[in-house]
């Protein structure tokens, strides 16, 4: 196995089970507090293996997004490059964080992420302007990255992708 | 530094995709295509939901499933008995429009559909179904529910399509009041509720709480007299140049799965023999004749009510 390909398809099921949880149909009044799965994924992945993950893969990722939830194709893909590449400029600091520091910054990090994408949803006519409410999902976001970091982690060592 | 150039080049590449998307037709092919891909996404993510029916299926008592039955052979033999009310409606209305010389109200086929997905994003409300292009989905077909209509099939993929809702705050149904045929379009309201307003109502339409909005068929998209909505309540503002009408969608929006997907009748002709298999269930064609025949025949049976009368 060459040092490249190893472990590929754990990032790859990583990134399936972000998807499934992502479009499993949620009753209407919790949609706003859904977790950003696929972002928390791409931030753990990115933050683990930043010579392995980066912008290209991000970007991918985002054109899934966009393919998958039937929006404009791009859109994803773009603020997905924007959060690959933070995360990039961040990961040796955000690394040597306790856990609720972390989940401060992903916080942050969601929060903007969610806002770039509204506003070009709004400003193409993809949707219309609502309540900020959406945030709530960053929010709830920041609340599961400690147990997913945990999992994902674990999952990293066990199957030793490097 | 090179970091920021990757950066760059990969924005580019999105915003000229977003570019692309918006002003040409070309990527819906792509996005066709990519489809097969994320449709056992969509499967893989309907499973929950098919075990809990499953499961419920399987594990239901004797005695409910017969207290089920009975409430359905009830339900039934009401429908039946509309039905045949409509049955002598339907001919006196055809032959009404004889007299006028005006078109045959257009029937159209009923494909049924299951709900398998909801958009996750809460600015727009759309829903996916399990039919797809080839089951001779096309764009602009109605969904309706066993209540009433549901919204239009915006985008069409191989084995599912996206319907947005009626409740869609982009979008507008032509709508006329049941009671006296006042014309307005419906939009989806701009809250998180779920609901429609009815746009550029002037303060003196004849409008009221209570009122069943149905389809007026003036766009083309909807068939006709299809029931849309209940106005909920009407809001005379001095202040505001048009009344404030706010109405409730009376298809089970996020409670029901099953849904119907209404194909017009000329489509029907030149459609794919896919959508002739099992699941498709045709509209029972009023036996029009018969009927008539019957209503015509009835003065002769029973005389007894005219006399008496004007004449």
């Amino acid at each position: 196995m060459t040092p490249k390909s190893n472990g590929i398809w754990v990032i790859l099921l990583s990134f399936l089970v972000a998807y499934l949880l992502a479009i499993v149909p949620f009753p209407d009044w919790a949609m706003h507090y859904r977790p950003q799965w696929v972002m928390l994924v791409l931030i753990y992945w990115v933050m683990a293996l930043p010579y392995r993950v980066g912008i290209g893969s991000a970007w991918m990722a985002g054109i899934f997004t966009d393919i998958l939830e039937g929006s404009m194709l791009g859109i994803h893909a773009f603020t997905f490059a924007v959060l690959a590449y933070i995360t990039l400029n961040l990961h040796q600091r955000v690394r040597l964080f306790s856990s609720w520091q972390q989940s401060g910054i992903i916080l942050a990090l969601v929060g903007l992420v969610m806002t770039g994408t509204y506003w070009i949803k709004v400003m193409t006519g993809e949707t219309a302007q609502g309540s900020m409410l959406f945030l709530l999902g960053a929010l709830s976001s920041a609340f599961v990255w400690p147990w997913l970091f945990l999992l994902l982690r674990q999952l990293r060592r066990g199957f030793d992708v490097h | 530094m090179s970091l920021e150039y990757r950066l760059l080049a990969f924005l580019a590449l999105a915003l000229s995709l977003m570019y692309a998307d918006s002003r040409y037709e070309y990527l819906d092919r792509v996005r066709f295509s990519v489809a097969y891909l994320t449709t056992p996404v969509y499967w893989l993510a309907d499973i929950p939901t098919r075990i809990s029916f499953w499961i419920d299926d399987v594990f239901v008592s004797q005695r409910d499933l017969i207290e089920e039955n009975t409430q359905l052979r009830q339900q039934l033999l009401f429908a039946q008995r509309e039905l045949q009310l409509l049955a002598g409606l339907a001919s006196e209305n055809s032959r009404l429009r004889e007299l006028q010389e005006a078109s045959q109200a257009v029937q159209g086929r009923v494909m049924t559909a299951e709900i398998i997905n909801v958009s996750n994003d809460p600015g727009s409300r759309r829903v996916l179904i399990n039919r797809g292009a080839h089951d001779g989905v096309v764009d602009g077909h109605a969904l309706l529910d066993a209540h009433g209509l549901m919204g239009q099939v915006v985008e069409v993929l191989p084995f599912t399509s996206w319907v947005l809702l009626i409740t869609d705050s982009r979008h507008g149904t032509p709508v006329q009041v049941n009671r006296n045929g006042e014309r307005t379009i419906a939009r989806g309201s701009r809250g998180d509720a779920p609901g429609l307003e009815l746009e550029f109502v002037p303060d003196t339409a004849d409008i009221v709480v209570g009122d069943l909005l149905v389809s007026s068929g003036l766009g083309q998209r909807f068939p006709k007299d299809y029931p849309v909505a209940e106005v909920t309540s009407v809001v005379h503002d001095p202040g505001q140049p048009f009344a404030l009408i706010r109405a409730r969608p009376l298809a089970q929006m996020d409670r029901t799965r099953h849904v119907m997907l209404v194909v017009p009748d000329d489509e029907a002709i030149v459609g794919p023999p896919m959508m002739f298999d099992a699941d498709t269930v045709v509209v029972p064609e009023l036996p029009a004749a018969a009927i008539t025949e019957e209503v015509v025949s009835e003065p002769v049976i029973s005389p007894p009510a005219a006399p008496g009368v004007i004449e």
